[in-house]
């Protein structure tokens, strides 16, 4: 995934509070990462064999994205948001399957989280936020097996 | 500038002249009607676009009907798209939203072939979503994108069907 420049040009219409959008939109982004990495570590432990290989994959990725977004927000001016030392599960994670629906119900998360970065009024941004909604929503599929006609976008009729 | 007890005591033979005498321009003609703005010319090509996928689907999975249980839970979503993107047209008023599927290709001789040339199409249509994503409204380009990556998965679908 391409990182796009912290600094880029805001679109047309741009207001003068696009900057505080940006970086409002990209914290809800690193907020879901971080649950994301800490979710991956939880499920990872419950899986074996190529599940278990392909949630360390995703769980490294996430760390990638994480401090991507890290450092796009640094190069704002804004002090990233911090992990929280813990989060609570959706539901309890006792097997493989619950561990791969929680994978999924993350990646779910992670897809709403980027779709505001693509609601910022910069291009580059919004490419950046799709492409990463792209990336997690085909994970979400990777894990729980279901299409999804609208990825992200609760109440659309699908 | 008249007055409107000027006006409405004038009459009908001597209003010209005095509108004339007054430098009144009259009543405005008529202007052309509304163009479309091209947010929503992108808007009613992406509806276009999705009549298109939903024809090739329709098609495929009508003439090779092994390709059904992949083929139409997808188009189900496509049309999805379709309601959804057609809800979006706003603007401007009276104008008919496209009904018409403007491609119809041929479809490919081979069942292989067939879903080749289904995830061909579904790879253009999220590249031409993703093009569209900074002249839109965030409330639109949210669309696109969240389509793109439904039509991203579908590609998936497809490469897993191919390669099994």
């Amino acid at each position: 995934m391409g990182t796009p420049s912290a600094t880029a040009s805001a679109g047309p219409g741009a207001s003068p509070g696009a900057g505080a959008g940006r970086i409002a939109a990209l914290q809800g982004a690193l907020a879901a990462e971080h649950a994301a990495v800490y979710g991956y570590g939880v499920a990872g432990a419950m899986l074996a064999g190529r599940q278990q290989a392909a949630a360390r994959a995703g769980w490294i990725a996430h760390q990638r994205a994480r401090d991507t977004l890290e450092t796009m927000l640094t190069a704002l001016g804004a002090t990233p948001v911090a992990a929280s030392a813990a989060y609570r599960l959706p539901f309890a994670v006792t097997g493989g399957a619950s561990a791969a629906r929680l994978v999924a119900a993350l990646e779910h998360g992670v897809t709403r989280a980027y779709l505001g970065v693509v609601a910022v009024n910069d291009a580059s941004l919004r490419s950046f936020g799709a492409q990463a909604v792209q990336a997690a929503a085909g994970q979400a599929y990777a894990w729980s097996g279901n299409t999804e006609a609208f990825p992200g976008l609760p109440g659309t009729q699908s | 500038m008249l007055s409107r007890r000027q006006l409405l005591a004038a009459s009908p033979s001597t209003l010209p002249l005095i509108l004339a005498l007054s430098a009144c321009k009259g009543p405005a003609v008529l202007s052309a009607p509304p163009t479309v703005s091209p947010q929503t010319q992108m808007l009613l090509h992406s509806v276009t676009a999705e009549l298109n996928l939903i024809w090739i689907y329709t098609r495929a999975s009508a003439a090779y009907s092994g390709l059904a249980a992949t083929l139409d839970p997808l188009r189900a979503e496509h049309a999805a798209h379709l309601t959804e993107l057609r809800s979006r047209v706003i603007e401007p008023a009276g104008r008919p939203v496209p009904a018409t599927v403007t491609a119809r290709p041929a479809l490919a001789g081979t069942q292989a072939g067939v879903l080749a040339q289904i995830r061909a199409a579904e790879q253009a249509a999220v590249r031409t979503l993703m093009s569209r994503l900074s002249g839109a409204s965030p409330s639109l380009a949210q669309l696109y994108a969240s389509i793109a990556a439904s039509e991203s998965v579908h590609v998936t679908v497809l490469n897993a069907r191919i390669g099994g």
